[in-house]
Formats: structure tokens, C-alpha cells, sequence
């Protein structure tokens, strides 16, 4: 099975083919943003981080920031650093083959006009390059689709994530990788999920990984531990953290889990597998880009506008009222499975239709709206 | 005739004891899970939120997906709104 997409050298294939333009450091962010105002056809993507960390954030950001560089959907990069930071921009660039790849650094280049004037010349050209190349027939089996949801509400346990777990399962059915996150979402289903693992150490690691999360939660919130769960849950009906993690681990469907995955790192085995991240939206769809998904479904039911830069975001509401309310910000509706009477099975089946187009090109309501907040996890102080 | 004409709330595994209001569900109204009526909801209920299918003791638990996700904090009656103010989380799961 194949459809529309981009072949990169390194055996990945991309759903776009953008040309990212990266600040190594929040201090060229004003240079990107200068660069992104003047060719708006570029993701330009700033940052709140790049220095003044310690080294363990240090090497989750160096994967992170190098994840997004040698993402699938990157045709070209340009990354801009000021120079003195510690996330200098050949870290980023220098690691990175197969691609056009360049830096500009802001002292070195005579500051942050000069650097501006120079870097809008390469990214026009690098535009212009990627508009030429068409695409090709190339797998499904290459895609990663990262599974999220956000701003939950409790139908989000019974019509979309359910409905994204038939479409996960549509998706390693065809040799696709599928990537459930949210570790913090997982926690009460430690039991559940180490009776998924494909061998009995998988479901000893996945088991571990939620508990030693869990331990952690507990140990940083103390009595308010419960805060895990966001106020707009419990008032759409959730009564605790189990009944809520079930409902969200529903989207990674019924397969064999293959693999545990470290924030960002990229999976070795293709079907299931779960990756660490945080159950705040921002910070996990980051990890999830960072280990090459190329595109995201992403369930909600309060409504979560979020996207990602050059990662399509499929947005699925719980319930009509929210489809309806919120028109230009969600793409399929899964409370067609209470309002029109469809099957769960049905409206997976048109989740993973619509993926399969989105893949082919079609635009998705955050990138209409060029919704794409981006950060990532840092979990150090800030020195 | 569509599941919505049919029915009011919707239940994931044979186990669950809670059927889950698709739409707000009034007190004395039929709760009618896949076009059967199960129990009479014995108060208000808003969408989203559980009823009880049964009665569940102080101290039993609410199955919902089949796995227990909660615990009676009273006995509490078939038809009843169930939610954090009648019940705690499970041994082991995190406080609210």
C-alpha cells in the first residue's frame, strides 16, 4: 500500500516537505521570527531554551532540536544560533545528512540584521528548491502516526480515542509504526499494559516505566497529586485518574505493544509501541515530532487547537457540540458515533482514510490556522 | 432508527457496571444502553458523566472498560449519579 509522499535519502519518507528555520537559542529567535515574517511559506520555529541548562536537559534538547532537523517532513533546514550558547547551531546542523543543511550565526555574521538579510537569501532558494520536487508513491509502512489527546473530556473514552485505536490498529495492520505517549496518562493501566507487551520483558519495562512515573508524581505533588487530572476533566464527568487513563491509552489500539521508548528517541520496531512523555500536550507532541512521526492524531473534547510545525495534527472531537462550536479548528468528528449512530469501528475507518489524505497533502485545520506552538521538555533548573 | 433516538448512554465491556450519559439524562428517565433499557436514573445526570447500573455497596467497585476504576464511598443506589462526591480512587491510584 502506498500514497503520496516525499522519499528521503535516509530510507524515511515525509508528508511535506518544509523548509525549517530554527532558532538554536531563544536569543535568535527575533532573527527567525524576522525571517518567518518576510517568507511565511517557511516553519520558523523559536524557542524558550538552548542555554543556561544543566547537561541532562542538555541532551534531551540536543535530541529533541536534531529530531526536528532530520524529521520527514524537513526538506531543508536553516538553523540560526547567536553564538555564545551552549546549544550551539552545529550541534544541530552538523549531524544531520541527506538534507541541505545550513547555520547562520548571529555574531559571526555581523549581528541580527545582517544575519536576517543573509538567511532570507538562503531560505528563499531553499523554498524555491523543495517547491520544485514532486511527489512519489512510496510506502505506508514508512509512517509514524503519534497518538494524542487533550483537553479531555469523558467522552473522549468513549467515541474518539476508541475510534483512534481502530484506525492505530488499520495502521500496523499495514506495517505501520503507531506511538501512544503520555505517560503520566497511562498511570493506573500499569497492569493492563504489561499484559499488551509482545515479550514478557517489554511488559516488565512498560510496567516499570509507569510505576517509577507514578512514584515520581506522587513524590513532587504530594497531597496534590490529583492535580494530574485537569479541573475541565473532573467536570466532564472523569472521577479518577484510572477511569481517565483508561480512556486514553483506548487510542493505541488492540496490538501487541513492541517497544519502549525513551522522550524523542526514535522507535527500532515498527507496530505499537509506547514513548515517555509528558501528559502536557506541547511538550509531548514535541518528543513524539522529535522520534520522526509524520503526522498526529489528536483526540479532544474541550477543544485543543494546538498543531506542531511541519508536523500535520489530525484534530478528532469527542462530541458534536464541539465540532460545531469550533468549526476551523477541528477535522473529523467522532460524536458522530452518539449523534448519528456510526460505529466506533466506522469512524476509525474514516480517521484513517482522512490520515492516509493528509498524508497526500491535504491540509489539517492547525495548519490552515498555522497552529504550531512548539516546546519541549526540560525537567532541570535553569542556571 | 439511530443509536441517538435509541438510546441515552453507552457502556464499553459486558463487566461495566456504569453506563456513561451520551446526552444530559433527567431524574426518572429510562437509561436505555444500545436501544435496551437498563435502570430508571434515580436524579439529574449531565452528559458525560456515569449512572449506576445497579447498586454498588460502600466499599464496591465501579467497572467501567472491565477494569475497577473507582470505590464506593456509600452504598449507592441503581440509577444514581456517580462521581467523585459518592466515591475515591482505588487503592494505589493517585489521590484527588
Amino acid at each position: 500500500m502506498t500514497f503520496l509522499g516525499y522519499q528521503r535519502e535516509n530510507g524515511t519518507v515525509g508528508v511535506r516537505n518544509h523548509l525549517l528555520v530554527l532558532a538554536s537559542v531563544s536569543c535568535a529567535n527575533g532573527v527567525v521570527e524576522a525571517i518567518g515574517r518576510e517568507l511565511p511559506e517557511a516553519v520558523a520555529v523559536t524557542q524558550g531554551y538552548g542555554c543556561g541548562y544543566g547537561p541532562e536537559d542538555f541532551r534531551v534538547s540536543h535530541r529533541t532540536l536534531t529530531g526536528l532537523v532530520d524529521h520527514p517532513n524537513v526538506g531543508a533546514a536553516l538553523i540560526i544560533g547567536l553564538g555564545c550558547e551552549l546549544m550551539k547551531a552545529e550541534f544541530l546542523s552538523r549531524e544531520v545528512e541527506g538534507k541541505p543543511v545550513e547555520a547562520l550565526v548571529i555574531q559571526e555574521s555581523g549581528g541580527s540584521q545582517a544575519t536576517t538579510e543573509k538567511g532570507l537569501a538562503i531560505a528563499r532558494k531553499l523554498q524555491q528548491e523543495l517547491e520544485a520536487v514532486e511527489r512519489a508513491a512510496v510506502p505506508v509502512s514508512e509512517l509514524t502516526v503519534g497518538l494524542q489527546c487533550g483537553g479531555s473530556d469523558a467522552l473522549s473514552g468513549v467515541t474518539a480515542n476508541p475510534a483512534v485505536g481502530a484506525a492505530a490498529d488499520r495502521f500496523v495492520g499495514a506495517g505501520a509504526t503507531v506511538v501512544l505517549a503520555e505517560t503520566t496518562e497511562m498511570i493506573g493501566t500499569a497492569h493492563i499494559l504489561k499484559r499488551r507487551g509482545a515479550t514478557s520483558e517489554i511488559g516488565e519495562q512498560v510496567e516499570r516505566l509507569v510505576n517509577e512515573h507514578h512514584a515520581h508524581v506522587v513524590a513532587q505533588l504530594g497531597d496534590l497529586a490529583g492535580m494530574v487530572i485537569a479541573p475541565g476533566n473532573v467536570e466532564g464527568g472523569l472521577s479518577s485518574i484510572t477511569e481517565k487513563s483508561l480512556g486514553a491509552i483506548t487510542k493505541g489500539g488492540t496490538t501487541p505493544l513492541q517497544e519502549v521508548i525513551e522522550y524523542g528517541a526514535r522507535p527500532s520496531k515498527r507496530g505499537f509501541v509506547i514513548m515517555d512523555t509528558p501528559g502536557y500536550d506541547i511538550d509531548s507532541m514535541a518528543g513524539i515530532a522529535a522520534g520522526g512521526a509524520q503526522l498526529m492524531l489528536f483526540t479532544t473534547g474541550r477543544g485543543s487547537v494546538a498543531g506542531f510545525p511541519a508536523v500535520p495534527v489530525v484534530k478528532i472531537s469527542s462530541n458534536s457540540r464541539i465540532f460545531e462550536k469550533m468549526p476551523g479548528d477541528m477535522d473529523l468528528n467522532a460524536g458522530a458515533v452518539i449523534d448519528e449512530g456510526k460505529t466506533i469501528d466506522e469512524v476509525g475507518q474514516e480517521i484513517y482514510d482522512l490520515a492516509l489524505e493528509v498524508a497526500a497533502g491535504r491540509h489539517t485545520c492547525a495548519e490552515r490556522n498555522r497552529s504550531a506552538p512548539f516546546n519541549y521538555l526540560k525537567q532541570g533548573p535553569s542556571f | 432508527m439511530s443509536l441517538a433516538e435509541q438510546s441515552n448512554a453507552v457502556i464499553h465491556h459486558e463487566d461495566d457496571n456504569v453506563a456513561i450519559a451520551v446526552r444530559p439524562v433527567g431524574a426518572g428517565e429510562a437509561v436505555v444502553v444500545k436501544a435496551e433499557e437498563r435502570v430508571r436514573a434515580a436524579e439529574d445526570v449531565d452528559a458525560g458523566h456515569k449512572i449506576a447500573l445497579c447498586s454498588i455497596a460502600s466499599g464496591g467497585m465501579v467497572y467501567r472498560y472491565g477494569e475497577p476504576i473507582i470505590e464506593a464511598t456509600g452504598a449507592i443506589e441503581a440509577g444514581a449519579w456517580v462521581h467523585i462526591h459518592n466515591t475515591k480512587p482505588i487503592p494505589g491510584d493517585v489521590e484527588m
